[in-house]
């Protein structure tokens, strides 16, 4: 995006947003590394992100809002519907407050072990090294995702972007902290992109960064946070986000 | 026919809106304030989404049912609360008025540290948030908590992006210094 403003201190929070085009973000890197008070003011804004993020109890709709709505409405009950994720939340939940409890509720604290970017970095890196990138390797998605059945609370939401030149190579569970998270491998040419996703109320979005040269991207869609990590450049990772988001809003 | 075109309608509901029913009701909640109040507002919302829903051809279903969400509470609002919106156009001259004077973000701004904000608990944060001024705790709330980027929010609430930034650049500053203040005198 190019920004209607130039104010470093409204641009900061669109650099953290990930909304910045990649010419734009360097500039306001810059003008982090040069201004104190503006670098703590990114710090402050992260923090209540990332505060918002994972303290905020998810509204969830009240049980049978949708069945008096359909009422209303003279639709049939959906009798099939019911929360999305709700075993996955439960224990991705319980993991959460496991490992606050475990580390001294200290982890807050800014200087945290390694990042959730981090950890999501080197899941990628070690799957670059073993044999196989993925641990059931199609490019139908209907093989992949039951392939998560049993070995996660919840499979993931796979799409097909073949179409968008992002044709999937399949999938392996990952681990992120403690959380064991489904993680897809699609391919960009000759690279790979690895996306992860977890409950949105145990890992925040981040801005757009890098790692170790390797491409990042984070996202929340419904609850979820999505991040795909790879080296292709950031442009293209963009829009990888752009096309999982498309197509899987246009399943929802 | 006609049977034939609300039984399209129907299908469509069921999955163009339905599945956003909880983000509805998340947002319905952030702007009325109260549970009851918000499924109220829900409720309404549906039914315009329901008598609206051919005419929606776009491909974001989520902004697309937020922003009648919006419109509804709004409505509800300014029945029952109406001082509340009353706000809405004084308040955004008195920051300009500020932000002239360079006193909005100028060095008289807060500087908490960044370990304060993170004692915060979730209770501190969600009373912090219900007091912000509608147009930024909307903006806050549709981004910090739904996860909408700029556009879509710019959409949902009917500004140019510009004013996007600027509001949520606003609310976190204020969420900044009202949980920084409270975490300062209360303690834990």
């Amino acid at each position: 995006m190019t920004p209607p403003t130039t104010d470093p201190r409204l641009l900061v929070h669109a650099y953290l947003d990930g909304e910045l085009d990649p010419a734009n973000a360097l500039d306001v890197e810059r003008q982090l590394a040069d201004d104190p008070a503006l670098a703590a003011e990114r710090e402050r804004i992260e923090v209540l992100r990332r505060v918002i993020a994972e303290r905020l109890p998810r509204e969830s709709a009240p049980p049978g809002l949708a069945r008096r709505i359909e009422a209303t409405l003279g639709l049939r009950p959906a009798a099939a519907r019911t929360a999305s994720h709700p075993s996955w939340r439960a224990l991705a939940a319980s993991v959460a407050v496991a490992a606050f409890i475990g580390s001294g509720a200290t982890w807050l604290a800014l200087s945290p072990g390694p990042t959730d970017a981090d950890m999501v970095v080197a899941n990628h890196m070690r799957a670059l090294m073993a044999p196989q990138p993925v641990d059931v390797g199609s490019s139908d998605r209907h093989t992949v995702k039951p392939w998560f059945n049993g070995r996660i609370p919840e499979a993931p939401r796979v799409v097909d972007l073949a179409s968008e030149g992002f044709p999937l190579v399949g999938g392996r569970v990952d681990v992120i902290g403690r959380t064991p998270v489904p993680t897809l491998v699609y391919r960009r040419r000759q690279h790979l992109i690895s996306l992860s996703e977890a409950p949105a109320s145990r890992m925040a979005a981040m801005p757009q960064g890098q790692i170790a040269g390797y491409n990042i991207v984070s996202w929340t869609d419904s609850g979820v946070t999505y991040w795909a990590v790879s080296d292709v450049a950031a442009a293209d990772l963009s829009a990888f986000e752009k096309a999982f988001r498309a197509a899987a809003s246009a399943e929802r | 026919m006609e049977s034939l075109d609300s039984e399209d309608d129907r299908a469509r509901f069921s999955t163009v809106v339905l599945p956003h029913l909880g983000d509805a009701y998340a947002l319905a909640r952030w702007l009325t304030g109260d549970r009851a109040d918000a499924e109220d507002v829900v409720q309404e919302a549906c039914l315009r989404a329901f008598r609206g829903i051919g005419g929606f051809a776009g491909t974001n279903a989520r902004a697309w049912l937020l922003t009648i969400v919006r419109h509804a509470a709004y409505t509800w609002l300014g029945k029952n609360r109406s001082a509340s919106l009353l706000l809405v156009e004084d308040l955004e001259a008195v920051e300009r008025q500020q932000a002239s004077g360079a006193s909005a973000f100028g060095q008289d701004a807060q500087t908490p540290e960044a370990g304060l904000i993170a004692k915060a608990d979730a209770q501190r944060l969600e009373s912090a948030i219900a007091e912000l001024p509608v147009p930024f705790r909307e903006t806050l709330v549709l981004r910090d908590v739904q996860g909408l980027d700029y556009r879509e929010i710019a959409e949902v609430t009917k500004v140019p992006i510009g004013t996007v930034m600027s509001r949520l650049a606003r609310a976190r500053r204020r969420l900044i210094e009202r949980v920084a203040t409270d975490e300062a005198k209360g303690g834990s």
